[in-house]
């Protein structure tokens, strides 16, 4: 696991977002640094995936900004910030349907690469363009799978696709909305030991309902309620919180990791 | 994606074999036809790079046309401007102008796109048919052809000028398919697929669109300097939603996403559009019937025919891999 | 000229009379839009067929009346026919394909508009009850055109009264806000549709006799009176009555002063409204469904 301390890579400071009179995020503030593995967990309705489409741009914020690696990217769209190094992954899957693993970490492999703006190389033959390929697809345990069609792949299999899409760019920061969402005890497992083996100076902001996971891959928590940061802390300090149990964990305050 | 294809490269090498025999074995009429199918395939095919490949459906693509025609037609006979250089000029006319639409429109997907782009035809229509300037409703004639006679080429004579045509139209094959092969199209073609992902991998998508539209203006618009060239003559028609219509007709006939398609398909709709034309006035009611017809039918148009058949053939000899190419996904 | 009162009513109510036309054709477009999520584009080919059954039933009865009872009528049920023989086999291939089938449909119907009624202009008397004038601010107004103007409040009263205050209206609220959700909740989904359809389809007919004696009825009338619609729905905002009478309204406004005030720009205008909704709004004024 990577150290904490160093480096701040990503920043969050007091975002805001209401519709309406209702404030789904409320003065929320994250700091990652470089390497950091952090979780945001939540009862549902608490304002996760808001949080990530402020971070990521898919949403103004009312208030506040967010920072990577220490530009201010508060008034970017999604696909400048991605060219600051901020990649993430959706909760549903949002693949190239109809295409290849290969194609669809080719595209993903070619816009990181800067490749798209080429109008005279065919990228899937570029040497960079296959070796990324083959190494994300390494990462996210697909080399077997890489000429299957997307359609042809079982559940798993296109959720670990879409966390090798958002790893094709070679991000600094990575945002995983609910990777393991829908999938079985048996997928899950494998996805978090296929996590644990990303890369150490990768940082990673990780939203998940599964407890396991979090405990497993975590080195700091930050519990969100009604859009507001109401705990943080280690997994160990969030484990022993009254507060988190109450609000969160409920009847899970017998359980013992 | 665009792969290199065995079935679009014969498809197109052999309309373009097809196109030259007959440019010099064709009666006068068939001759003028040849002209005019070269044309519609130029437009079809620039038509199908947007909407096909780069997801952009639009409905006024004869704007372009149009637009291109009269730049042309402005330069050479009210300027005197040579024939290549207004070719020219008419292409970065409408590269500029597909710019900007595409600039315009990139937040606007499906059935808006197609009906901001229906408005902006319908509006290029109108300001050319109420300009007096531009001959208005008449349009304006004796507009020139390009002058090859420095490399022995006497365009007026109308089997070069077919045949100059086909190779253009070739040549335009070739153009987009270098370019849908390269890390722009296969963008493009991304962006088609899923264009949130993309935005979130950090394509600009405002840039991709406007790219698109400006790639296929510019050769619209080429498209538009030849028919004013092969009727000597261009008149607001050239911008009439009728032809944006046809265009489309086309292309969807043709096959969507297949590039050589469209090609066919003007080749034709467009012999079948005279044929109809010596029996009635309304050929408009048939041009809409093949339309339903072939959204009805579903599939890809002829090509898709074509490349069934193929499958099914070469199949039938030794098995063959899937080639799961599944349309764009969730709503156009 | 600017201190005319008379001139600038007139204007005013001839703005407001447009302003009528346009929400008739663009109400049932955006509620069909919102509810069904596709675009009829033949919508406009209906007002033209409501023009021409007009222009038939008016001359074969003798009275216009008879002529604006009726040629929505024709319009709705050429609608339904449409729709049950075309439009709903589509529903699978999805939005864009019906979308297409109707431009193709755009094609047809102009023919056989030419077919039947001839290619030349073709016009309609307004009834003799309201043939005459009446003085405003001292110009004499058209009292037909002041009809249209309480056609269209009264129809917009109705359409909101249905819509707000009725179980169908309600029906119909609910399957523009999430269809599937409607659904599910055991709301009868295509059977509104259908009569939504139809609907829609009566009010672009009634639009269309309506208008049949102040404009001329010719075949392409249909398309050229779709441009502005459409960009009525794009400004308005899919699926919401406000929507449409907002754009309307506004789109009527400025079509008919932008050509006093900027005649060579008048008709430039309206396109770079339309520009700007779709930069900095393209969801447009008042969309009715909720996010998601």
């Amino acid at each position: 696991m990577a150290t904490i301390g160093g480096k701040v890579m990503l920043e969050a400071r007091g975002l805001s977002k209401h519709f309406g009179a209702l404030a789904v995020t409320n003065g929320v503030s994250l700091s990652l640094a470089a390497g950091e593995r952090h979780a945001i967990i939540g009862p549902n309705g608490a304002g996760k995936t808001t949080l990530f489409n402020l971070l990521s741009g898919e949403l103004a914020p009312d208030v506040g900004s967010v920072i990577i690696d220490g530009t201010d990217v508060g008034r970017l769209p999604p696909d400048a910030r991605a060219r600051f190094g901020m990649s993430r992954s959706f909760q549903k899957n949002n693949l190239f349907a109809g295409l290849s693993v290969r194609e669809n970490l080719g595209l993903a492999a070619m816009v990181g690469l800067g490749l798209s703006r080429c109008f005279w190389r065919s990228p899937m033959q570029d040497a960079e363009v296959v070796r990324r390929i083959e190494v994300t697809a390494g990462w996210v345990n697909l080399e077997g799978l890489l000429e299957a069609d997307t359609g042809d792949l079982s559940y798993g299999a296109r959720r670990q696709l879409e966390v090798g899409l958002a790893l094709a760019e070679r991000p600094k920061v990575l945002l995983l909305d609910e990777p393991t969402s829908g999938m079985s005890p048996e997928e899950t497992v494998a996805m978090l030991d296929m996590l644990k083996e990303l890369p150490g100076n990768l940082t990673m902001l990780i939203i998940e309902h599964d407890m396991d996971l979090v405990y497993g891959i975590a080195e700091r928590i930050t519990v969100l309620n009604y859009g507001e940061v109401v705990y943080e802390g280690t997994p160990e300090e969030v484990r022993a919180s009254g507060e988190v149990r109450q609000i969160y964990l409920g009847d899970w305050a017998d359980r013992d990791a | 994606m665009f792969r290199q294809d065995r079935v679009r490269s014969t498809l197109a090498l052999a309309l373009l074999v097809a196109g030259a025999v007959y440019a010099y074995s064709a009666s006068y009429f068939g001759k003028e036809l040849l002209a005019e199918i070269a044309v519609f395939a130029i437009l079809a095919m620039s038509l199908d790079f947007l909407a096909g490949f780069a997801g952009l459906v639009t409905l006024g693509h004869a704007a372009f046309y149009g637009a291109g025609a009269y730049v042309y037609a402005v330069l050479t006979v009210n300027h005197g401007v040579a024939a290549g250089f207004a070719m020219l000029a008419a292409a970065a006319v409408c590269a500029i102008a597909g710019w900007l639409i595409g600039a315009v429109t990139y937040r606007v997907r499906g059935i808006f796109l197609i009906m901001a782009t229906l408005a902006f035809g319908q509006m290029s229509y109108v300001y050319i048919f109420e300009n007096r300037a531009l001959g208005g409703d008449d349009g304006m004639s004796g507009v020139p052809r390009l002058d090859l006679s420095a490399i022995g080429i006497d365009l007026s004579n109308s089997a070069n000028f077919a045949f100059t045509l086909v190779l253009i139209a070739g040549l335009t094959y070739v153009l987009f398919a270098w370019l849908l092969s390269s890390g722009f199209g296969q963008a493009l073609v991304g962006m088609q697929r899923n264009e949130q992902r993309m935005r979130a991998l950090g394509l600009p998508v405002l840039r991709y669109k406007a790219a698109a539209f400006a790639i296929a203006g510019a050769i619209a618009g080429m498209a538009g300097t030849l028919g004013a060239q092969h009727n000597m003559f261009v008149s607001p028609d050239y911008l009439h939603w009728t032809t944006s219509g046809l265009v489309l007709v086309l292309v969807i006939l043709g096959g969507l996403e297949s590039l050589a398609g469209p090609a066919l398909g003007a080749a034709v709709v467009i012999a079948l559009k005279h044929e109809i034309s010596t029996y009635t006035v309304h050929w408009a009611f048939f041009i809409g019937v093949f339309l339903i017809v072939a959204v009805l039918a579903g599939g890809r148009g002829l090509y898709g025919l074509i490349d069934g058949v193929v499958r099914r053939f070469s199949r039938s000899k030794s098995p063959e891999p899937h080639d799961g190419d599944d349309r764009r996904q969730g709503d156009a | 000229m600017f201190l005319d009162i008379g001139f600038w009513g007139v204007q005013l109510l001839n703005a407001l009379q447009f302003s009528m036309l346009l929400f008739l054709l663009s109400v049932g477009l955006t509620v069909i839009f919102g509810l069904m999520n596709f675009v009829n584009l033949a919508h406009g080919s209906l007002y033209a067929l409501g023009a021409f059954a007009g222009w038939t039933l008016a001359h074969a009865s003798g009275s216009y009346w008879v002529a604006l009872a009726f040629a929505p009528l024709v319009t709705a049920v050429v609608g339904g026919l449409l729709y049950v023989t075309l439009i709903d086999r589509l529903r699978s291939a999805g939005p864009m394909n019906q979308v297409l089938v109707t431009f193709g449909l755009i094609f047809v119907l102009l023919d056989v508009f030419r077919f039947a009624w001839g290619d030349f202009a073709l016009g309609i008397d307004a009834p003799s009850l309201l043939a005459g004038t009446i003085s405003v601010g001292g110009e004499a107004y058209p009292v037909y055109r002041l009809f249209i103007i309480a056609l269209g409040l009264f129809v917009m009263a109705a359409l909101w009264l249905v819509l707000e205050r009725t179980n169908v209206g309600a029906m119909i609220r609910a399957g523009v806000d999430n269809g599937d959700m409607a659904a599910c909740l055991g709301m009868n989904v295509e059977g509104v549709f259908f009569v939504v359809f139809c609907v829609g389809c009566a009010l672009a007919g009634l639009a269309g006799v309506v208008a049949a004696p102040i404009l001329s009825v010719y075949p392409g009338m249909g398309i050229e009176f779709l441009i502005p619609t459409l960009i009525v729905v794009v400004i308005g905002g899919l699926g919401s009555l406000r929507g449409a009478i907002a754009g309307a309204l506004l789109v009527g406004m400025l079509q008919t002063f932008g050509k006093v005030i900027a005649p060579h720009l008048a008709s430039m205008m309206v396109y770079v409204l339309l520009a700007g909704v779709l930069i900095l709004r393209p969801q447009g004024l008042f969309p009715a469904k909720s996010a998601g």
